[in-house]
């Protein structure tokens, strides 16, 4: 059962970081609710105050422009990003990880933000945003400053995010659209369930780059091959670049022998 | 306490709560509406479905301090003036509920998946009811009753029987 907290839902930015500075780490921002409430709920984590990102103007909906590039809110959910058509057709990658989140009903509420700040490393949004060079735009009352993902996770469950730092936007770089992509998602069962491996993959004018879910403390993007790159090649840069464990759903072994399967089955898929 | 003011199935309510208060707690014990169910409390099972502002929600991860200004369907709603609703009368006829337990957040998730996909393929149902377990009556008659709502009843050749 969840108790002894303060709920606030501020309707301005500025109200919100404000409330986050003066807060610190008895503060705690709340999307969705699909990892903060389940954790809060099991005791977890307890904070004193929750502050609800959805009622602050400005924080939905998705852009697109092809100066600024895709655009993602503190309130875009999971869904959001299916129903938009210039996700679905200028970035399959993004689309295909996204699907493969959760449920319906959890995808209409999950965001996008909260699953890369939860940074589980089995985070099925991690993968594309690694491929596709996306940028976390983090804001606090001193400032703002932009961090790729690829420096963005720094452990299980950990960012390079503060106490009072908001993540505020995901810029997904607009010469990135009309990559070609998809994502392989390995779980216990057809319906939906955590990732035992997830392998994402996408190519570009002459650029492949890889990255991999559940095989690492944190997602891991596998940079540096080139569409011409043979399978023994690009199984070669993905092992080395993942240290799996073993744990209650697989062996250290098996992970390997599945990340391996899947990036044979991406090149023949992505040919 | 956080005053809110929520429409639930047509109907005004003004309640104050508890900002630990989920949705799923506010429907049953604030509003004595215990059609939604609690299985899991964290998401998996889908016994707690209702509708949020036209889409489905897990009701468990919902606080009730969420609520200003929105509007929230339950099983409640579903049957109009004692007449069962379409979905309703079709898991009826195909024996799709057993115990019960999942049927209205199942009822629910079928409403979402209809709205967007009149005549879903059985993968199709499958994948839209992925959130809502069913311990019981086991999913056959479930994608029965949706394929026969739907005006498919022809499609019954896509299910594998074991
Ligand atoms: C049943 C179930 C199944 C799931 N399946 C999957 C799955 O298959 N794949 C997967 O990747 N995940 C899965 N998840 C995890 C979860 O749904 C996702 O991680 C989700 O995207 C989190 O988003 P949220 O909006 O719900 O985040 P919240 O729970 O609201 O927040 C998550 C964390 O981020 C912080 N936060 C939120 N917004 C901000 C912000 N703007 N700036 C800084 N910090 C912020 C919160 O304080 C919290 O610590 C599942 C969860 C459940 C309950
Ligand atoms: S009770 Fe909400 S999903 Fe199980
Ligand atoms: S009818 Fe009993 S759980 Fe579905």
């Amino acid at each position: 059962m969840l108790s002894g907290f303060n709920y606030a839902a501020p309707r301005t930015r500025g109200e919100l970081l404000d409330l986050l500075a003066a807060e610190g780490q008895g503060a705690k921002l709340l999307a969705g609710g699909t990892d903060l409430l389940v954790n809060m709920r099991s005791g977890a984590v307890k904070p004193r105050l929750v502050i609800d990102v959805k009622r602050v103007e400005g924080f939905s909906g998705i852009e697109w422009s092809a100066k600024d590039g895709l655009v993602m809110k503190a309130s875009t959910t999971i869904n959001d990003l299916l129903r938009d058509r210039e996700v679905r057709e200028r970035f399959p990658l993004l689309a295909a990880c996204a699907h493969d989140l959760a449920s319906y009903q959890v995808r209409n509420r999950a965001t996008v933000v909260g699953n890369v700040v939860n940074a589980s490393p089995c985070s099925d949004m991690a993968p594309a945003l690694l491929c596709l060079g996306a940028r976390a735009r983090i804001s606090s009352k001193t400032g703002t400053r932009e961090v790729p993902f690829k420096e963005f996770f720094t452990g299980v469950k950990r960012t390079v995010l503060k106490a009072d730092e908001l993540l505020e936007l995901i810029i997904v770089p607009a010469e990135e659209g009309g990559a070609r992509g998809s994502y392989r998602k390995l779980k216990r069962i057809n319906g939906h369930d955590l990732g035992i491996v997830g392998v994402a993959m996408m190519k570009k004018g002459g650029l492949m780059r890889i990255a991999v879910s559940s095989a690492a403390p944190t997602p891991v993007l596998v940079d540096g091959l080139n569409e011409t790159s043979t399978p023994e090649a690009a199984v070669a840069a993905v092992r080395k670049a993942i240290s799996p464990i073993s744990d209650l759903r697989c062996s250290k072994e098996y992970r390997e022998h599945m990340v391996e399967v899947f990036v044979r089955r991406l090149l023949e898929e992505l040919k | 306490m956080i005053t809110v003011n929520v429409t639930v199935n047509g109907k005004k309510y003004k309640r104050d709560v508890e900002p630990s208060k989920t949705l799923l707690r506010f429907l049953r014990e604030d509003l004595g509406l215990t059609g939604t169910k609690e299985g899991c409390g964290a998401g998996e099972c889908g016994a707690c479905t209702v509708f949020m502002d036209g889409h489905t929600v897990n009701s468990c991860m919902v606080l009730a301090a969420e609520l200003e200004g929105r509007s929230v369907e339950t099983i409640e709603g579903e049957a109009k003036e004692g007449v069962l609703s379409d979905i309703q009368a079709a898991f009826d006829r195909h024996h799709a509920i057993q115990c019960g337990y999942c049927s209205a957040g199942m009822v629910l998730s079928v409403r979402e998946l209809l709205k967007r996909n009149p005549k879903p393929s059985v993968e199709q149902i499958k994948e839209g009811i992925e959130g809502n377990f069913c311990r019981c009556t086991g999913y056959q008659q479930i994608i029965e009753a949706v394929l026969d709502v739907s005006g498919q009843e022809g499609s019954k050749g896509e299910l594998h029987y074991v």
